[in-house]
């Protein structure tokens, strides 16, 4: 991929609910191995944002455009089977299955024995160990249920899943809202092993001190419009406090 | 010894894991407590009547719990995908009235039972793609959903048998085509000639269970050491070979004094091993009671005090029986043994309370402040059953419940000392189940007439006790080891697995073909249980059923056909409804409109003692069918030991609850963050 087209582009996108404009003018773009961060206070419009990447909503005005041609999607399944892959607050994974299981849900490795498919669960149990630890992630035991992690390694665990399962451009709705310092810090660091990867990533979140480090561009939204698009070297961290918090717009 | 050569060298594979040995694994499988559950449960009755347990007896009530467990097997499958089904045990009903009614009635001569046991089937799967169908569409609890379903079959079944046959049950099936082919398939006791092969069977695979198992902890656990010790390996075989020569006299023979013979060769040969083992480990080690922590004691004057409660309740109540134990434990002894035990804790606890060990003090005090509750209500019951019984088998029966409670109360009282900080809670809790298992043993032995049988189980029960305390003097040194070597770990798992699925084939032949019968009803059980168990764990299928019940959007969002897989579970559980309908049918040659009326909630009890979660997302085919075992044995033991009948009940109620208890805490184990 070519640093010149990206990988995923916004132009000028917006979604109206009725009357109600939930996202105005909004313009980003996703460049494989970078970090887009997408901030905001609550109600700024990111889960607008969000589910308009992933192919929940359709935009009502602008143009989505993937690897430089325009894209409607009518399900967010369609939106994954290009490799925009989402990774939700929730996780998708269930708390009393094992690593290794929750890893490979839905998507499970088989070998024949017979005429029957058997679970490999040889195979899933090393690729799973594997996978994650190629994002940086030691799991010290893979067949320890999800809910016995920690909320980072919970999300490590769904990042590397989406990664191994050829997802191109990660979308991270607030992977560290709930996590103290420390696990913030690791998952940060998967983030960014993940966008090392040649991967695009859109890291939603509200904290700008998890953004400012690791991000190479940075979209600002405000009451459901764009305050500002940025790249690092353009923005300080008191610029995007203040942007943030809506006292001042971009000039 | 080859398995022995290619084992690489010590690796640590995380320094993060501490070792888990083979038996604490074990302990965090859903089916374990179940396993456990069983054994104590049959323990327990086959202490109280020697009507219980023999091999003929056993195989019987098999026969007749054989329906429970293959739909446990069903019904556990749905729950752990989340749902329930409670017009499951109507079902059976309705798929026996339906085969009935069309056989003898449909155009006019009645019909095929080739086309009549189909067409139940075909009935059946709707009925299941239905309940799936609502719960899906609608949303609502499966509960309702299945309610509706079961107050409508349990209606057509009365209306159509008393239409058609105008009567609430139909009977005489046999006369249709077909009747002498599914009788021999469902639920006939086929002849398979004489016991030699059994015999044959049982000898081959006990010895083999014997040694693949111990060689199987040994290089679980001893070859983890930094230096193995290949002699006290071979102490450790030999020592196993001895217990299984016992196991074989046991069996050969039918005289009292070779059966003691065969006990006491066989606790040696077992603890020679368990000597060895721990030689090993504790060479340069402090001596045993020197390293039991401070909190261990409140649990060793417990302990103490049961065995004196147990070795005074045959001078007590004497039984007049000609017992070869008793010979060989003369009352004197007893006496004594029962003074010690006796004398031993009170002297140890004056002594603490005299030393000022005030947190000693406080913690006793508690102790019995928390548990007087518990204990007035265990003395409630035995003296209700005293009173009503007043049989000397009801009153070691009572004994016995007390001394298990007693040293249920010692093991949780350990857990909850030690706290999680430390192995040492590991340590009491073996040495204590080991303890028990031996007194169990004698016990029992010292109180049957000692068929082979109880002769057999006896010598296991040593065994296993001597199993028990050796793995857990390996555990107790597992922070010394460096850790887990795999391959030694790999290979001791499967000789472990290949032992136990030999020791089940081994004993298994010994309960289907007693008196040279074969009972297909127990073979579907463990046919149904097998697949199960297969399905759950060893194909794609097993993972989305545990999403589905885990966490269903999450399962929807990973591109799990969540609302097929439920679709089918629902299926799966009518259609078993269906072919254990057809099973009993044809055992009974008749069918009673309200068969299976009220089941639906034992198929549940089931489950859930076999530790299967309500909530769905956790648990395991194996436990559902050993929970039924528990439900069987209960229901078969009650009137073998001369109880009231009725009062099953209350001990489905007490086990059901002990379960959900046990689920809960393991849950919350499962939960926790490591």
């Amino acid at each position: 991929m070519s640093n010149s087209t990206p990988l995923l582009e916004l132009q000028n996108v917006g979604k109206y609910f009725g009357n109600v404009k939930a996202l105005e003018n909004v313009s980003t773009t996703v460049k494989a191995g970078e970090v887009t961060c997408v901030l905001g206070d609550n109600g700024a419009g990111k889960s607008t944002f969000i589910k308009i990447i992933s192919g929940l909503h359709k935009p009502s005005t602008g143009k989505y455009l993937f690897e430089g041609h325009e894209v409607t999607f009518d399900s967010p399944r369609e939106a994954r089977a290009l490799g925009i892959a989402t990774v939700y607050q929730d996780l998708a994974m269930a708390p009393l299955m094992s690593v290794w299981r929750n890893f490979f849900l839905g998507s499970e490795p088989t070998k024949r024995f017979g005429p029957i498919n058997l679970l490999d669960t040889k195979f899933a149990r090393a690729t799973a160990k594997e996978e994650m630890s190629k994002l940086g992630i030691d799991v010290r035991d893979i067949d320890q249920p999800v809910g016995t992690l920690s909320g980072g390694e919970r999300q490590s665990v769904a990042i590397a899943r989406a990664v191994y399962f050829g997802a191109r451009v990660l979308i991270l709705d607030e992977p560290t809202s709930a996590l103290g310092v420390r696990q913030s810090d690791l998952v940060l660091g998967y983030v960014k092993a993940a966008a090392a990867r040649d991967l695009g990533v859109i890291l939603i979140t509200h904290n700008p001190q998890h953004a400012l480090p690791i991000g190479n561009r940075f979209l600002i939204l405000n009451r459901g419009q764009s305050v500002g698009h940025f790249e690092k070297q353009d923005l300080t961290y008191e610029r995007l406090i203040e942007l943030m918090s809506g006292r001042v717009h971009a000039a | 010894m080859s398995e022995f050569d290619d084992v690489t060298p010590l690796k640590p594979s995380d320094e993060r894991i501490t070792y888990r040995g083979p038996l604490k694994r074990l302990l965090i499988s859903p089916e374990i407590g179940a396993l456990i559950g069983a054994v104590v449960v049959w323990a327990f009755f086959w202490g109280n009547g020697d009507k219980f347990g023999t091999a003929g007896s056993t195989a019987n009530f098999l026969d007749v719990a054989a329906p429970l467990g293959i739909m446990a097997v069903a019904v556990s499958l749905l729950m752990i995908g989340g749902e329930f089904d409670l017009s499951a045990g109507v079902m059976t009903g309705a798929s026996g009235v339906t085969i009935a009614l069309m056989a003898k009635y449909f155009t006019d001569g009645g019909i095929s039972l080739w086309v009549c046991i189909p067409a139940a089937f075909l009935l059946a799967g709707c009925v299941g793609w239905w309940n799936g169908f609502l719960v899906n569409k609608t949303g609502l609890p499966s509960f309702i959903v299945t309610l509706g379903s079961f107050f409508v079959i349990k209606g057509a079944n009365l209306v159509f048998s008393k239409r058609i046959n105008s009567l609430v049950n139909v009977s005489d099936v046999d006369k249709a085509h077909g009747y002498k082919f599914f009788k021999a398939v469902l639920g006939g006791e086929n002849k398979f000639g004489d016991t030699k092969y059994r015999d044959i069977i049982f000898i081959i695979g006990g010895i083999a269970f014997g040694v693949l198992l111990i060689i199987g902890f040994v290089e679980q656990s001893l070859l983890r050491l930094e230096q193995t010790s290949i002699s006290t390996m071979l102490v450790a075989i030999v020592g196993a070979v001895a217990g299984i020569a016992g196991v074989l006299i046991l069996h050969r023979t039918d005289s009292v004094s070779g059966n003691v013979l065969a006990g006491v060769v066989g606790l040696s040969g077992a603890a020679l091993a368990m000597v060895s083992y721990s030689r090993a480990r504790f060479q340069s080690r402090e001596p045993l009671v020197g390293a039991l922590p401070e909190t261990a004691r409140p649990l060793i004057i417990l302990g103490l005090l049961g065995t004196a409660v147990a070795s005074l309740a045959g001078q007590l109540f004497d039984r007049g029986e000609e017992s070869v134990m008793l010979q060989w434990f003369p009352s004197w002894l007893r006496l004594v043994v029962a003074v010690a035990a006796g004398a031993l804790p009170l002297w140890f606890f004056v002594r603490q309370v005299k030393r000022g060990d005030v947190e000693f003090r406080a913690k006793t005090v508690a102790l019995i402040a928390v548990r007087l509750p518990i204990i007035c209500l265990v003395s409630l019951t035995g003296i209700v059953s005293l009173f009503q019984l007043t049989t000397v088998q009801a009153v070691r029966a009572v004994l016995i419940t007390v001394a298990g409670t007693g040293a249920a109360t010692c093991l949780y009282r350990a857990r909850s000392i030690a706290g999680k900080q430390s192995t040492k809670w590991f340590i009491n809790l073996g040495v204590l189940m080991s303890a028990c298992f031996i007194v169990v043993a004698f016990a029992v032995r010292a109180d049957s007439s000692a068929p082979r049988f109880r002769g057999g189980i006896f010598a296991t029960l040593l065994i296993g006790a001597a199993l028990v305390l050796a793995t857990t003097f390996i555990e107790a040194n597992q922070k010394k080891r460096s850790l887990a070597d795999l391959n030694a770990d790999r290979l001791g798992k499967r000789l472990v697995l290949v032992a136990m699925v030999l020791g089940s084939i081994a004993l298994g032949t010994r309960l289907l073909f007693s008196e040279g019968v074969f009972r297909m009803s127990v073979f579907w059980w463990l046919f149904f249980t097998a697949v199960g168990a297969f399905v759950l764990t060893k194909t794609k299928y097993g993972n989305w059923i545990f999403a589905v019940g885990g966490n269903k959007d999450a399962a929807r969002a990973t591109g799990v056909p969540a609302d097929k897989v439920k679709t089918a579970l629902f299926m799966a559980t009518s259609l078993m409804g269906a072919f254990v309908g057809a099973m009993i049918l044809m055992r009974l040659n008749s069918v009673q409109a309200q068969q299976g009326d009220g089941q639906e909630f034992e198929y549940i009890i089931a489950a859930v003692v076999g530790g299967n979660l309500m909530t769905g997302g956790y648990g395991s085919v194996i436990g559902a069918s050993l929970g039924a075992l528990i439900m069987a044995v209960s229901k078969n033991g009650i009137p073998a030991a001369q109880w009231n009948q009725d009062g099953r009940y209350i001990f489905l109620g007490a086990v059901l609850l002990v379960a959900v208890l046990v689920n809960n805490y393991v849950r919350r184990k499962a939960n926790e963050q490591r």
